[in-house]
């Protein structure tokens, strides 16, 4: 059964960080990108918060980049048509500026075009997938624009790319999920998804945010009955506690699946997601000692 | 110059169509499917369209079964309410109105669109065999999205609903499902598809000849000629195609449809309501109001726990995020022309019944007249 572990994925140069929205996969990238030896460069996809395409050092060896479609795509242009004049041209052309923006599929092949291109230049990569559906689509623009560009450069490039993320010696996927049922079940449809488009490559599952396990708890069998709504403070921390416990158990451990967990981290005041992405990161080191 | 809180029974009472935006994980979809439901018991003849359904609870509610078309869950939902009352929770006797859901299917919203633009037969063969519409309509990440709008419009202009919730697919961009129509109005309105129709040996414009060169040599093989073959087939229904635009557009921004926001009371997500309020403005659409899903602070103060440093790290996550809940309340504040939200309780455990979701749905307003 499925048992590949983090420190497994984390010695790889690619690390892809997927999981459904609102798991912590923001976080838990960074927080793995600050935690790997070697020059490393964390990458977001079209985040409206930072400028696009902005590369950034962050630390000694660790640098953040917003990758964005629009520079992206120029960047590609520039590099397969070789000859400046002549990109200039293809780059302002309003059809080709329209198929850019409004052609299926291109904006997530330039996306992950730059990851692919990137990889030479650093020891590691990590990237912040956007949550599972889009995520999905970003991976399949490879494959279907292999299909549809028959041949010539884009085809080679995108059969290359496939052929990178497939490779579980270069790269590494990483599923983010919450002790909660469906982010639980979803892990394993993008499970399946991804072995299904990057056969013998198995992903590694992250559980996010686990509440301690508190002593002293009534058993479970009363956890469904009832309305959904807690009575107080008291009652939700134990229907919270016991009921992540079960949900993992039932939808992960009895199917065989191994996960590495993470705790729920005390949003602290005024740095919350920089306070997180420390204590992530320090956790992860020691788990690597 | 903050407006004024969201009255959601208000909203329900007279909105035709209500579109519930988010980022994923704000638990979006339960909301919709108990707004849809509070619709229900206010007399209304309520569908909800539903992207994504949590699997155990479409199980519940019939919806394993659920299809392109709507499902009628008003006998459910009365048995679900009778459950209730029987162990003597509140529950209302009876649904005024009805509740039906749908899970639209890509495929098939897809063909009755080609089927809607008055394709020829051979016009339509043309362009359903061709790879690039075969790709389109599949894969492309804005097509569920699109479709979901084609189909309310669909059931909208059927009219046999008088409330729509449509709860739109996660995405990075609260919006992006918005942008399709207007790319697809771009492509008649600038002539982008003459260029592709006409021999690249009759096109005049050195710039644009040389430009569509290099697509040709950079995607080699058949694409141009896929490319020409797709455009061409949109050429020819050019007319009931802006047609259908222009409709679905005139019912996102008539004044019986409405946007509402659905967020997490972090920080974080409230910074975005500034943003989402003034891209729908716009689009000339109309905001509705915006929901912080999932929230602590009326729990209260944990008290009374047992000893043991497990419960007082518990008490302390807690504490830190009704703390973070009131920053999230006061940078609200500060935005300017912010709405006053409407605060969901956060659940302990996840909706897996018509009774949990009668639940939710009872608590979306708990001072109203369904009490």
């Amino acid at each position: 059964m499925p048992a590949t572990g983090l420190q497994n994925i984390l010695k790889r140069p690619l690390i892809f960080v997927s999981g459904k929205g609102g798991t912590g996969k923001t976080a838990v990238s960074q927080a793995i990108a600050r935690s790997l030896p070697g020059r490393v460069l964390w990458i977001c996809f079209e985040d409206p918060t930072r400028p696009p395409g902005a590369l950034t050092q962050v630390g000694p060896s660790l640098w953040q980049l917003n990758a964005s479609a629009g520079p992206a795509f120029a960047e590609y242009a520039q590099i397969k048509i070789g000859v400046k004049f002549l990109a200039q041209v293809f780059l302002q052309n309003r059809v080709i500026q329209y198929l850019a923006t409004a052609a299926p599929g291109i904006r997530e092949l330039v996306l992950l075009g730059k990851v692919w291109f990137e990889r030479r230049h650093y020891d590691h990569i990590v990237c912040d997938m956007p949550s599972t559906g889009y995520g999905i689509a970003m991976f399949r623009s490879t494959g279907n624009f292999a299909t549809l560009f028959g041949s010539g450069p884009v085809h080679r490039d995108a059969e290359a790319m496939n052929a990178t993320f497939a490779d579980p010696s270069l790269t590494g996927h990483l599923i983010v999920s919450l002790p909660e049922e469906m982010p639980l079940q979803e892990s394993l449809e993008l499970r399946t998804f991804l072995l299904d488009l990057f056969p013998g490559n198995e992903p590694a599952l992250i559980c996010n945010r686990l509440m301690p396990a508190l002593p002293g708890t009534e058993a479970l069998s009363d956890l469904d009955q009832g309305s959904p709504l807690p009575r107080d403070a008291r009652d939700f921390l134990r229907r919270r506690s016991l009921l992540e416990r079960e949900n993992i158990e039932r939808s992960w451990t009895r199917q065989g699946f191994q996960y590495f967990p993470l705790p729920f981290v005390a949003p602290e005041p005024g740095r919350e997601h920089e306070h997180l992405v420390e204590r992530l990161s320090t956790l992860l080191l020691e788990s690597s000692r | 110059m903050s407006r004024k809180a969201l009255q959601l029974d208000e909203l329900l009472q007279k909105r035709k169509v209500i579109i519930t935006c988010g980022t994923g994980g704000v638990g979006k979809t339960t909301l919709s499917a108990a707004i849809a439901l509070r619709a229900a018991l206010l007399g209304r003849k309520t569908v909800v369209i539903t992207v994504d359904p949590a699997k155990r609870l479409a199980t519940s509610l019939g919806i394993a079964a659920l299809g392109d078309h709507p499902t009628d869950l008003t006998a459910h939902v009365e048995a679900a309410a009778a459950r209730l009352r029987a162990q003597g929770a509140p529950a209302p006797s009876r649904i005024a109105g009805s509740l039906s859901a749908i899970m639209p299917d890509t495929r098939r919203t897809f063909e009755e669109l080609v089927k809607d633009l008055g394709f020829s037969d051979q016009g339509a063969s043309r362009l359903v065999n061709n790879p690039i519409f075969r790709i389109f309509a599949r894969e492309f990440s804005g097509t569920n999205e699109y479709m979901a709008v084609q189909r309310l419009y669909r059931l909208h202009r059927d009219g046999d609903f008088d409330c729509i919730i449509l709860d739109t697919p996660p995405s990075r961009n609260t919006l992006d499902f918005l942008n399709a129509p207007r790319l697809l109005t771009r492509f008649y309105e600038e002539k982008v598809f003459h260029w592709l129709i006409v021999p690249s040996g009759k096109i005049a414009a050195a710039g644009m000849r040389k430009a569509l060169g290099v697509l040709e040599r950079l995607t080699g093989g058949n694409f141009m000629t896929y490319l020409m073959d797709f455009v061409a087939s949109l050429f020819e229904v050019q007319e009931s195609f802006t047609r259908n635009l222009h409709e679905v557009t005139a019912l996102l921004e008539g004044r019986h449809t409405g946007f509402l926001l659905v967020a997490s009371p972090a920080p974080e997500h409230v910074r975005e309501v500034g943003h989402f309020t003034s891209e729908v403005e716009r689009h000339h659409y109309r905001f509705d109001g915006l929901i912080l899903n999932r929230t602590l602070g009326y729990l209260g103060e944990p008290e009374h726990l047992p000893p043991g440093p497990a419960w007082q790290e518990a008490a302390g996550i807690l504490r830190g995020l009704q703390a973070r809940e009131r920053r999230a309340a006061d940078e609200l504040k500060r935005i300017p022309g912010a709405p006053q939200p409407l605060q969901l309780p956060e659940l302990a455990r996840d909706v897996h019944s018509v009774e949990d979701l009668l639940h939710v749905a009872l608590a979306l307003d708990r001072d109203s007249v369904l009490h």
